[in-house]
């Protein structure tokens, strides 16, 4: 059996160049994917600190007119008639815990200051107060979740 | 055996010992000659990194002031004082401020390590800014050394990460506030925001997750690597030629300058010799009076001075004044006004006038324009000469930016109180 035609030596060097291109290419590709793997890794599926949908008891426990602060939450509670809302208490500014103010809420750390729905009236403070999720759940409590910010103004009929 | 070959006498083994040990670890005496001297770069793992001939101009005093060699020695002195506390450090939200309280109240020269690591970290972040203008307006990152100055740039944000991430760690009202809002600053970022913060804390807020990864970070991480960038860009110092200077140093004084004509050769084809490789500034070519003397002794006593003084320094300081300890964490009542780490403030003092151009928008743009300054200033001269006269547009533009955002430093430090409302320190 005779041998091959040796390929020309300029074939020979585009294959290798070619061979070398892809096998690169796909090493830098599997070294890029597996560094990037890191952040996957490194980004917590489940948190250990406060979970973000949590239960704040009956909506009897929040008179009409009243607006009260769950600090231990970072939220404020407010109740108009039959309407409940939730409102966060964590600064928009640099997060810090905002008070409950007569006119509204005030943050004690940079002096940023918000109206009854959580509008920037003064201060660093970039955006408003986001306004969280609330439900009545089976069992009659109301269940806030963190997780999802609604429209502010938006209430709870209950 | 034949009779007459020596045998050395079995006294001698014991009387030689501890001579045969000390010739075995040091290959030579100490250096009595020329020759000796250059053996000591060449022969010893320690001192290998430093040339055998140095530059006179490199030595003087008032063109570098030390100021790499003391970031680095602030390193080393924050990495044996940081191991030491690690002994008794505990990354956990119920245990690390009592730890801080044992340092304090049990451990033997705790309280004096816990400083010395503190005010460490504070003179290393100004340490490494100084050293940072002192390139800069030397004009030292010009044609070949302006991927060192790349390097130098990110270790400075390595250097203020690490002492950001140390922060947290006494886990007292000051740490866990500073960090809330330095954090916060981060989430400023556009898009990935506050994923990055996200990433950063381990949750929402800052607790016990944020603590661990801090830990993590400033322990292991950011040492590690920066240790191997400290290392990549000492490399590079010896490489690009030893430290910057202006063309006339290398003249020994009282000798003409005559210009060295090199012509270049062929690279060889096959294999190189050691001539083939060496190239740039320090090939030496014939007998060129040199402005240079040994590295053995005169290097080395320089930086054993800086090393003394900074050490010095460090412990009268650590000596006279006390790590700040606030009180424990108390998530809900924060402080008025809540500040983050003292080199921070310039940003947090932007960032009260605008989110983004102050926590993201500006320090981007500072710090690419850092890092892009050896590529966008190409003209060269200047080089090794403080303040030169044909880099005035550079030096100006430098000096203005550096001063405005130790002035934002200083108004965030000093002149912001409750409310973060203009006050007067006095």
């Amino acid at each position: 059996m005779s041998h091959p035609t040796p390929t020309a030596p300029a074939e020979t060097g585009e294959r290798r160049h070619f061979l070398a291109w892809v096998s690169s290419f796909a090493l830098a590709g599997s070294a890029i994917i597996s560094a990037l793997a890191n952040f996957v890794f490194l980004k917590p599926r489940a948190t250990y600190g406060a979970p973000s949908r949590f239960s704040i008891g009956r909506p009897d426990a929040f008179p009409s007119g009243a607006r009260i602060a769950i600090e231990q939450r970072r939220i404020c509670v407010a109740r108009e008639g039959n309407q409940v809302a939730v409102i966060s208490t964590t600064c928009t500014h640099l997060g810090c815990i905002i008070g409950v103010a007569d006119t509204g809420f005030a943050c004690p750390c940079h002096g940023s200051r918000y109206d009854q729905d959580g509008n920037v009236t003064a201060g660093p403070a970039p955006s408003p107060l986001p306004w969280y999720q609330v439900k009545l759940a089976p069992n009659g409590d109301l269940e806030v979740d963190t997780n999802i910010q609604i429209k502010p103004g938006t209430y709870l009929n209950i | 055996m034949s009779a007459n070959t020596k045998v050395t006498p079995r006294e001698n083994v014991w009387r030689d010992l501890p001579r045969n040990l000390w010739s075995s670890i040091f290959r030579h005496p100490l250096p009595s000659s020329e020759l000796g001297q250059a053996q000591t770069s060449f022969t010893n793992f320690f001192l290998h990194i430093h040339p055998v001939k140095v530059n006179r101009h490199t030595l003087k005093a008032t063109y570098t002031f030390g100021l790499g060699l003391i970031s680095l020695f602030l390193f080393i002195a924050l990495t044996v004082s940081g191991v030491l506390l690690m002994f008794y450090y505990v990354p956990s939200t119920t245990q690390a401020y009592d730890r801080m309280l044992d340092l304090r109240g049990s451990v033997a020269f705790g309280t004096f390590l816990r400083n010395m690591h503190r005010w460490g970290a504070h003179a290393m972040v100004a340490a490494v800014f100084l050293h940072m203008c002192r390139v800069f307006l030397t004009g030292s990152y010009k044609k070949p050394r302006e991927f060192n100055w790349v390097l130098g740039v990110v270790l400075f944000l390595l250097t203020m990460f690490s002492s950001f991430t140390g922060y947290l760690l006494p886990w007292d009202q000051l740490a866990f506030w500073a960090i809330t809002v330095g954090t916060a600053i981060a989430g400023y970022a556009p898009f990935v925001g506050d994923k990055i913060k996200f990433l950063m804390l381990g949750d929402t807020q800052v607790g016990q997750e944020a603590l661990l990864r801090f830990y993590v970070l400033h322990v292991v991480v950011l040492p590690m690597v920066m240790t191997l960038m400290i290392a990549l860009h000492f490399w590079r110092i010896r490489k690009d030629g030893g430290l910057s200077r202006p063309p006339e140093a290398d003249i020994a004084p009282g000798t003409e300058a005559m210009s060295v004509q090199v012509i270049a050769s062929p690279a060889p084809k096959q294999s190189f010799g050691l001539m083939g490789i060496v190239r740039g500034p320090f090939t030496k070519v014939g007998n060129v009076p040199e402005n240079t003397v040994s590295a053995w002794p005169h290097l080395l006593m320089a930086e054993l001075l800086v090393f003394v003084l900074t050490i010095a320094v460090l412990l009268v300081v650590s000596l006279l004044f006390h790590a700040p300890l606030e009180e424990p964490v108390n998530v809900m009542h924060p402080p008025n006004p809540a500040k983050a780490p003292w080199y921070f403030l310039g940003l947090q003092e932007l960032v009260s006038y605008s989110a983004f151009w102050g926590g993201v928008g500006i320090p981007g743009i500072e710090v690419l324009l850092l890092i892009l300054a050896p590529y966008l200033e190409r003209k060269p001269g200047g080089t090794g000469r403080w303040f030169a006269k044909e880099r005035l547009l550079p030096n100006t533009l430098f000096v203005t930016f550096a001063v405005v955002n130790i002035i934002l430093i200083i108004i965030g430090t000093l002149f912001r109180g409750p409310n973060w409302e203009f006050v007067l320190p006095w």
